[in-house]
């Protein structure tokens, strides 16, 4: 019985160092996976460098940029996400990191804002021109249309002279 | 000498715009006085000579390499080139700000030439708003960032830089001097900056005049249509100096600064974007005020509203107030640049609403038809406006209300502004497309179709051809097909009027469309204008949807495939010198299409030893042709080596479009600005029978 139960115990050790093994080397192959430089960029050109002014990381020339690049390489072979790489940035370096920020208060209000500028400035204009229409024709059209008259008349005088 | 002679001329100029100021306002509004009017235009013409004679000496120091003069000592050196020793009098805050007072005198001195006869109630408030605007810039370069400050030592061995010798100093040796000087940013150091700032300034600073008008019709009470006529003409001077500084200012950034790209959405490249949009708005909706004598207030606030961006986006600019690669340095102007467009800001709004509130601004007429001109330009300008409001949100707005109150600094880039703008420019060539065969007055929708018919027509066609080209994307084809459409219609309402010439006149086609320019230029003008903006529109969409990208590191004799191009990189020729004393390593790099060679490109890396802080550049190499640009980088932060290289390759299709759409753009607005006969066509019509009987 404690033969059976040594056996028992020892499959279950090799089972275990079978699944262990399985998941070193499936972890193993995460990590030496293939990430090419356009995979990098792909991920850089939308992250700005942190510490430089409004320059992308894929075009930032400094060291620190290299780094950050060379960071992103790290984590797209251990199998992070575009997503999770930005996220990750954007927690260590905040929203001015990333183009639109992330948080969802400073993103409604980057992106709402003109949106609401803009239709307040519609619905004002409309109402303005409505208001217009409701009062009568303004004098002054009479004032320019005798006006033209005078000019028509002086043109008239000019091109007989 | 030179430092001497500039900074006194440029105290007695501050002294001079000061006094235009008082004498033109009090001789004209107090004292009823012709001969103190007369003299403060007098001192207008003095202040543009003085500040002559105060860029030219900074001009000529920075020539002869007078590096006691801090600016010189710090924006040059003694291996630069003599062009860009020329070019640095703007290459830094201090010299630039003495070239923008020069500009805004010139512009001055020129404003009053021109129009003292033909607009003499108006001159002397112009001369006060010209010459204040003048008299701040100038007092910012004498008290703030003086351009002839020179190196001393004093008796305890410390370096200072002053304006004026402190008690006991002397000047530090002339060849100390020389070998420690700092030598001009290397971005700076590129043809394209010889003409971006200048033509960029001039068009910032010819706002001024437009303003100045306005200004002075408000605080004369003279609101006839004579500050319209002055100031439209104006107005499109300074456009057009802007517009051909935002296309030299993207053709550099595509030279140079080495992303592949032409606009960044970048705060100062859109602080100089703002005015150009309001002063668009103001180019259209003035021709509604011109024809049916409506929208006075509302043009009112373009034209002071454009010079108000214009002095916002340089205190922005200039004062650090955001992080830019065009940023100059931070420093003290940003306190008095703010309060001078705050005080200009709320003056000019003041005069208008003080004007309203009396009557004076009332339209003639009402807005007519939905699809009348005038209703179209109305919603031209809300587009315009929208523009400006989204741009200027995305690039300070944003920034600042997070910083102020949410305590979080961000920055909205290029995906903030590629979100939010493209339904506004898809509604801008819309309208292109439909304004110029409405009617001024009421305007039938289907007279309207029927106008469109043909151009759309025609517009179907073209997308046919992209559809067989290969081109299957809906998005991208809605949006040539609209760019296409405003194109088709400026072409045809041409040649709706060349037609019309050679039928009644039976004119050969080229002399008819002649004819038509030159009878009509604002009209046609302005079509090639629309024209212009349409090319560009199509290189946008070609380079901003369809842009292909790779970075490869390639050993000698390896090569990439992108875009139907081969590309074969033959080695390197590390460490060249340059005659201006710059490292360069190039890259020899062949192009081959199909097998065969199409071209040998050089991409390179410059270092400049000399340089503190950005030491190095890097430059392309690119093949150009009707279809796109093969546009290679030699990768700056990866070694190079002779046996292998990292590259950064983009294919930009159509991207040449944009350069040809701003030549069209440019000729265009040449025209539209072409002065024509005062008189009434049909007075003209009528002298010329008259000139024809005369002669049988």
């Amino acid at each position: 019985m404690t033969h059976k139960i040594l056996k028992l115990a020892h499959l279950c050790v090799v089972l275990m160092m079978v699944v262990g093994v399985g998941s070193t080397i499936y972890a193993q192959d995460g990590s030496t996976r293939v990430v090419t430089e356009d995979q990098v960029n792909n991920i850089a050109k939308i992250l700005y460098c942190p510490v430089c002014e409004n320059i992308t990381l894929d075009t930032c020339g400094t060291a620190a940029c290299a780094d950050w690049r060379y960071e992103i390489r790290l984590q797209l072979e251990s199998g992070s996400t575009e997503a999770q790489i930005i996220e990750d940035f954007v927690r260590r370096f905040g929203d001015r990191v990333v183009g639109t920020p992330l948080d969802p208060t400073l993103r409604a209000l980057s992106l709402l804002t003109p949106w609401i500028i803009i239709a307040a400035a519609l619905v004002g204009g409309a109402l303005m021109l409505a208001k217009k229409k409701r009062t009568p024709a303004p004098e002054i059209a009479a004032a320019s249309a005798a006006s033209n008259r005078y000019q028509d008349l002086f043109e008239q005088d000019v091109a007989n002279s | 000498m030179l430092a001497e002679i500039g900074l006194i001329a440029c105290l007695f100029a501050f002294v001079a715009s000061l006094y235009a100021i008082l004498a033109s306002v009090y001789g004209e509004r107090f004292a009823h006085s012709e001969a103190m009017v007369l003299s403060g235009r007098n001192a207008v013409y003095l202040t543009f000579v003085l500040m002559t004679i105060a860029t030219g000496g900074l001009q000529i120091a920075l020539m002869t390499e007078q590096y006691q003069l801090t600016y010189v000592w710090s924006v040059s050196s003694p291996s630069m080139p003599t062009f860009f020793r020329a070019t640095a009098l703007w290459g830094s805050q201090a010299g630039s700000l003495l070239f923008w007072s020069y500009l805004i005198t010139v512009f001055a001195a020129a404003a009053t030439f021109l129009n003292w006869k033909s607009q003499r109630r108006l001159m002397p408030y112009a001369i006060a708003y010209m010459m204040a605007v003048a008299a701040f810039f100038i007092g910012l370069s004498l008290f703030i960032e003086n351009p002839f400050e020179r190196w001393w030592v004093l008796p305890s061995g410390e370096v200072v830089a002053s304006a004026f010798i402190p008690a006991g100093a002397v000047a530090p040796a002339a060849r100390q001097l020389a070998e420690s000087a700092n030598g001009l940013n290397p971005l700076l150091r590129h043809f394209g900056m010889a003409i971006h700032p200048p033509m960029l300034y001039l068009g910032f600073i010819g706002f001024v005049i437009p303003f100045a008008f306005a200004m002075s019709a408000l605080a004369s009470g003279d609101l006839s249509s004579n500050w319209i006529k002055v100031s439209r003409r104006w107005t499109l001077v300074a456009w057009l100096f802007l517009s051909l500084g935002l296309l030299l200012g993207g053709r550099w950034a595509y030279d140079v600064l080495g992303w592949g790209g032409y606009w960044g959405w970048d705060p100062v490249e859109n602080a100089a974007f703002l005015p150009w949009l309001i002063g668009t708005a103001y180019l259209h909706s003035v021709m509604i005020q011109e024809k049916r004598g409506m929208l006075k207030t509302w043009n009112m606030f373009l034209v002071i509203g454009t010079f108000s961006t214009v002095i916002f986006a340089t205190f922005a600019t200039r004062s650090g107030l955001v992080d830019s690669v065009h940023s100059f340095a931070r420093s003290g102007i940003g306190f008095p640049m703010f309060l001078f467009w705050f005080l200009l800001t709320i003056v000019s709004v003041w005069l208008i609403l003080w004007r309203r509130s009396r009557g004076e601004l009332k339209d003639e007429h009402r807005v007519s038809g939905i699809f009348s001109r005038e209703s179209l330009f109305v919603l031209n300008n809300f587009v315009f406006v929208a523009l400006f409001v989204a741009v200027f949100w995305g690039s300070f707005g944003a920034p600042i209300v997070s910083e102020l109150f949410m305590n979080t600094n961000i920055t909205l880039g290029a995906d903030y502004f590629l979100r939010v703008t493209p339904p506004l420019f898809i509604l801008m060539y819309i309208l292109m497309g439909i304004a110029p065969v409405s009617a001024w007055g009421i305007s039938a929708v289907g007279r309207l179709g029927v106008s469109l018919l043909i151009p759309l027509a025609l517009t179907v066609l073209s997308l046919g051809l992209f559809v067989l080209g290969g081109m299957t994307d809906a998005g991208a084809l809605l949006g040539y097909g609209i760019v296409l459409l405003s194109g088709w219609v400026v072409v045809y309402e041409t040649f709706r009027g060349v037609q019309a010439r050679r039928k009644a006149r039976n004119e050969s086609p080229l002399r008819a469309l002649a004819a038509l320019a030159t009878r009509s230029p604002r009209r046609y003008g302005g079509y090639m204008v629309h024209l212009g903006i349409a090319v560009i529109g199509l290189g946008v969409i070609g380079s901003t949807l369809f842009q292909q990208e790779t970075q490869r590191t390639l050993a000698v004799g390896q090569s990439l495939q992108i875009g139907g191009y081969e590309m074969r990189y033959d080695g390197l020729l590390a460490n060249q010198v340059a005659e201006d004393g710059r490292l360069m390593d190039i890259a020899q790099i062949v192009l081959l299409r199909d097998g065969a060679e199409v071209a040998h490109l050089r991409p390179r890396r410059d270092f400049f030893p000399e340089s503190s802080g950005m030491n190095s550049m890097t430059i392309a190499g690119a093949h150009s042709t009707l279809e796109n640009d093969f546009y290679v980088l030699l990768v700056n932060w990866e070694t190079v080596s002779a046996n292998s290289a990292t590259f950064k390759v983009y294919i930009n299709p159509l991207i040449n479009l944009i350069w040809w759409g701003s030549f069209i753009l440019i000729a265009g607005t040449l025209l539209a600005g072409y002065p024509r006969e005062t008189l009434p066509a049909r007075v003209r019509e009528k002298l010329q029978l008259a000139r024809e009987g005369a002669r049988t």
